[in-house]
């Protein structure tokens, strides 16, 4: 209960005014497209220099949190994804602002992370020590067979077509291997040169994502333009709040992956939104509604990222290893004030870690006010004409591809892939699983070759990847998965043989 | 409505003839990049965030100057964009690290070699050590060293990726021992290597003197060997150097890290930064910043630099022949 | 042979023909070590591949509506303005001057309201010019990053 005691650090006038501006300026830097928390985080790091260390962490945390669920904004508004974490809250929150019901999806994806932020947290002040064996028992087999375990998720998350899905996932697994190996420094499969640096993640998330939907509004050409705008009734909050208690069974599964995975070094963050989405839909009653404009969709996903973002620094805090690319950013901003994480870090500055936590778990309401405050005003964005949506997206995407790297080559490859998506989806190809497997790819890659490595020094292959009961575990999910997706797979064809029979 | 749009184009267009094509006596005129070639919260990134935080004052270039991170392929793609497609106006840097980008442009397949670059000056460096897990047999180098020994190939040995300075300690330390490691290349950089120390996934590890000092001090690992010259009287006095416990290993492998521009970039401009970069690594606030983050400066000028760069290639060379 | 059937034949010939190269990239480039996951990847790859290719040639690919003439015609300008845009004006005109123009084209082109409307063209322009500042304050005043200059700006 230690926590408890540092919570006044929180509401010291200049740490408070130093959380209001975290928590807004990162609500705004996630929903910026093309810029992902890290790098937001990363941006604000310049700016910690100056300030007391307690200060600067609480600046950092509260930034952490609020980018993460302000990805949901442009993902739910304008399907710009603004980081892997944000994929699955845009299949259907993009839908539900289609619809007209953009604050609708505002409130409940804020609602939902502020629920799965804040779980997140406690169970770090809680369980830390714990959660630090759990991070730490995943060796390079169980991270693949983790990937292969996310791979297989493809199949189901596509419910449109089983082969199609599958296919796309390997598409996007081959494209993940484009550029330089990263074990080896070979070249593979480089046809221009714009592809020597490899397909980076946030552009491809922009063109695969954004572009198709720009595309789909040309082709709808100048007649239709102004039809779709619908008049919805207001959404006031507590409506929202009631929806979400409705809704226990997708919160508390997207809370429950997104603590659990988002604690394993190196995959979590990216995952947890698309497996929390999967589940969700399988243990859904409305199965099918998911991907039109399902509101369980957008609350499982956004309970998932933010309540990650807890988890994933159990391994920083106590072992001093940063488990994701942000918690590495963190990582120096503890570090310039000659701070270091681990046991130093509780026993001899126990006002900066506990303030830090504390900061973050504030840092989760604010972000939940102030989001739901600018909701309703946000969600009109989505209801402007569709020539100025599709020509600011236009826009955006460039700027936003650009902004990762400040490289041309990503915004060629942005256009490229998006142009591409377009028809792949007019013949039943899905963006989703695509993506999943541009993300998989090197996680399963790299830990594949790395374990190959390890057991060519010990019993072999077979006994390193096979043996020992968390292996065994992770492949009796990857074959419960697969046949669960062949099974439903199989009475779906049934199910439209028997209509297609009826009907003639 | 015309004359809106005419008064537009206008406006743009003397905007357009303001900000470009400045001559190298305003130089800086505008934000300098500094492209890293690892990702955002890496020790490179992180290093080169706190050395160049005073470039804005107006003693040094008045102008601020902000990182771009390139990750990929140990360095490769961040390199490979600088040589070919950064501008050379001086408005574009790149950090550099050495041994691992001369040691990749001597392996191949690379667009670029030591001579595709113009050093700027050298902020600090950093040795490999040699790290073993908190519970290991292992208590020292010749522990190490005696079981690698008999057993060839066995010693699972964790590092940063191939052809990076981890991987060059690893080679030396093999030929010295004239034993077998089984090097272990890890995606992720050097925390990616430390945490397979710390969790047991292998059994040592070549790791940064700076990374491995804080993992120390939280009590994960036990560090037996520097692969320097001297030990590091500073953060890790009582570790004494591979030659120490006999192991006939230089320095070859410290990872040092400096600013650098693309060949081609106006002598003017490199004239200037290089008498003005070094004032900026040495300014007070970088250097505590860097000691209380554990990291180990060494502020070379551009002389200096090319002197080292080049003594690097030959030994590299060497080292490498026939792998 | 229905026009869908012809439609679905198209993007799975194309798929197939990607899954070839790839899997013969695969097992025939070098270093072998560093193709070793491609080859595993690639085998998978083709045979689903050939898969789908083989239920689209039978006709029982029916899932996606495919691209009607109508929608193709409409979507064309669009396209051709926003590839000029991408992969040409915005490095040679600079970042903000091909921004704005390609901004105003597309609204134009896509604008329900007839093109001859002068006060509508001020509108336009006017939202526009908005847009543009909106970027600018983002992108380039908040967070500082350099885009290319080109021609103008």
């Amino acid at each position: 209960m230690e926590f408890l005691n540092h919570f006044g650090g929180v509401f010291e006038p200049i740490s408070f005014m130093l959380l209001l501006v975290g928590t807004i300026g990162g609500l705004i830097l996630g929903a910026t497209p093309g810029l992902s928390p890290t790098m937001a985080v990363a941006l604000l790091i310049p700016f910690t220099f100056q300030l007391a260390p307690t200060q600067g962490l609480i600046l950092l945390g509260a930034a952490y949190t609020s980018t993460v669920a302000g990805g949901a904004v442009s993902a739910i508004l304008l399907k710009i994804p603004g980081a892997p974490a944000n994929i699955a809250t845009s299949l259907d929150g993009f839908e539900m602002a289609k619809k007209g019901e953009g604050a609708r999806a505002l409130h409940l994806s804020f609602l939902s992370s502020g629920v799965g932020g804040i779980i997140g947290v406690l169970l770090l002040i809680f369980l830390t020590p714990l959660l630090a064996k759990w991070a730490l028992a995943f060796g390079p087999s169980h991270l693949f067979w983790l990937a292969i375990l996310g791979v297989t998720v493809i199949g189901s998350l596509d419910s449109k077509s089983f082969v199609k899905g599958l296919l796309s996932g390997c598409i996007g697994l081959w494209l993940s291997m484009i550029g330089y190996d990263d074990i080896q420094g070979a070249q593979r499969f480089i046809f221009s040169s714009s592809l020597t640096g490899g397909i980076n993640i946030i552009p491809a998330l922009i063109g695969l994502f954004a572009i198709p939907q720009v595309l789909d509004m040309f082709a709808k050409g100048r007649r239709n333009a102004e039809i779709e705008t619908v008049q919805v009734p207001k959404q006031s909050i507590m409506d929202s709040a009631r929806e979400l208690g409705r809704s226990g069974r997708a919160l508390s599964i997207g809370t429950i992956v997104g603590s659990i995975i988002g604690l394993i070094p190196g995959v979590g963050g990216q995952i947890a939104g698309l497996v929390a989405y999967d589940q969700s839909r399988k243990f859904s009653k409305h199965k099918k509604k998911f991907g039109t404009g399902h509101s369980e969709g957008v609350i499982a996903a956004e309970s998932a990222n933010n309540a990650m973002v807890g988890p994933s620094l159990v391994p920083l805090l106590t072992l001093s290893i940063p488990g994701s690319p942000t918690a590495a950013v963190l990582l120096g901003g503890l570090l310039i004030h000659g701070i270091f994480p681990g046991t130093d870090l509780f026993d001899n500055h126990p006002k900066v870690a506990w303030t830090f936590i504390n900061s973050m778990l504030v840092g989760q309401v604010l972000m939940v006010i102030f989001g739901i405050y600018t909701a309703t005003w946000a969600a009109r964005i989505a209801r402007a004409p569709q020539p100025i949506m599709a020509a600011a997206v236009m826009v955006l995407a460039l700027f936003g591809s650009y902004s990762v790297q400040q490289s041309m080559s990503d915004v060629y490859i942005m256009l490229t892939l998006g142009v591409g998506m377009f028809f792949l989806e007019k013949f039943g190809f899905s963006a989703a699983p695509l993506v999943l497997g541009l993300i998989l790819g090197p996680i399963a890659e790299a830990n594949f070759i790395q374990g190959a490595l390890i057991s060519n020094a010990q019993n072999g292959p077979l006994e390193y990847f096979l043996t020992g009961p968390l292996n065994i575990f992770l492949v009796v999910l990857v074959i419960a998965s697969v046949g669960y997706s062949f099974w439903t797979n199989m009475l779906e064809q049934k199910e439209t043989t028997l209509e297609a029979g009826a009907k003639s | 409505m015309k004359t809106l749009i005419k008064t537009i184009a206008i406006g743009l267009s003397a905007f357009a003839l303001s900000s470009s094509s400045l001559m190298a006596e305003d130089y800086p005129s505008r934000p300098i990049g500094v492209a890293v070639s690892y990702g955002a919260g890496g020790a490179t990134d992180f290093q080169a965030r706190i050395v160049t935080m005073v470039a804005g004052n107006k003693d040094i270039l008045g102008q601020p100057i902000y990182i771009i991170n390139k990750p990929g392929a140990g360095g490769r793609v961040g390199w490979n964009w600088f040589a070919s497609e950064a501008d050379k106006d001086g408005y574009t840097l790149s950090a550099y690290n050495i041994p691992h980008f001369i040691a990749q442009s001597i392996k191949g397949g690379v667009s670029y070699s030591a001579d595709s670059f113009e050093p700027i000056a050298n902020w600090g460096e950093d040795p490999a050590v040699v790290v073993v897990g908190k519970d290991s047999k292992f208590n020292s180098m010749e522990d190490l060293i005696k079981f690698a020994k008999e057993n060839a190939g066995k010693v699972t040995t964790s590092g940063a990726g191939l052809f990076v300075g981890h991987h060059i300690a690893a080679l030396q330390i093999e030929k010295a021992c004239s034993c077998k490691l089984a090097y272990i290349p890890t995606k992720g950089g050097g925390a990616a290597a430390m945490k397979a120390v710390i969790a047991g996934d292998v059994m040592a590890g070549i790791n940064n003197l700076s990374d491995a000092y804080r993992a120390e001090k939280a009590g994960n690992i036990k560090i037996l060997g520097v692969a320097d010259l001297k030990r590091n009287k500073e953060f890790l006095p009582d570790v004494p150097t591979l030659k120490e416990a006999g192991l006939d290993v230089d320095n070859s492998s410290v990872n040092y890290r400096g600013l650098m521009v693309p060949k081609g970039t106006p002598q003017a401009v490199i004239d200037k930064l290089a008498a003005q970069v070094p004032l900026m690594f040495k300014h007070k606030r970088v250097a505590s910043k860097m000691s209380a983050g554990g990291s180990p400066m060494n502020i070379m000028t551009r002389e200096e630099v090319q002197k080292m760069w080049a003594a690097r290639e030959a030994t590299l060379k060497e080292l490498l022949k026939g792998l | 042979m229905t026009a869908s059937r012809i439609q679905h034949l198209i993007p799975a010939i194309i798929v197939l023909a990607v899954a070839a190269i790839v899997t013969w990239l695969s097992f025939t480039q070098q270093p072998a070590q560093a193709f070793l996951f491609p080859r595993l990847i690639s085998v998978a790859f083709i045979i689903l591949a050939f898969w789908n290719f083989s239920r689209a040639a039978l006709g029982q690919s029916k899932v996606g509506g495919g691209v009607s003439a109508e929608s193709f015609i409409n979507l064309m300008p669009g396209l051709v303005v926003m590839s000029i845009y991408a992969f040409f004006a915005a490095k040679w005109l600079g970042f903000y001057c091909a921004s704005f123009a390609a901004f105003l084209t597309i609204y134009s082109i896509y604008d329900p309201v007839p093109l001859s409307s002068m006060k509508d063209w001020g509108k336009r322009v006017f939202i526009t010019a908005v847009f543009m500042a909106v970027i600018y304050g983002l992108f380039s005043l908040l967070l500082k990053v350099q885009t290319p200059r080109g021609l103008f700006f």
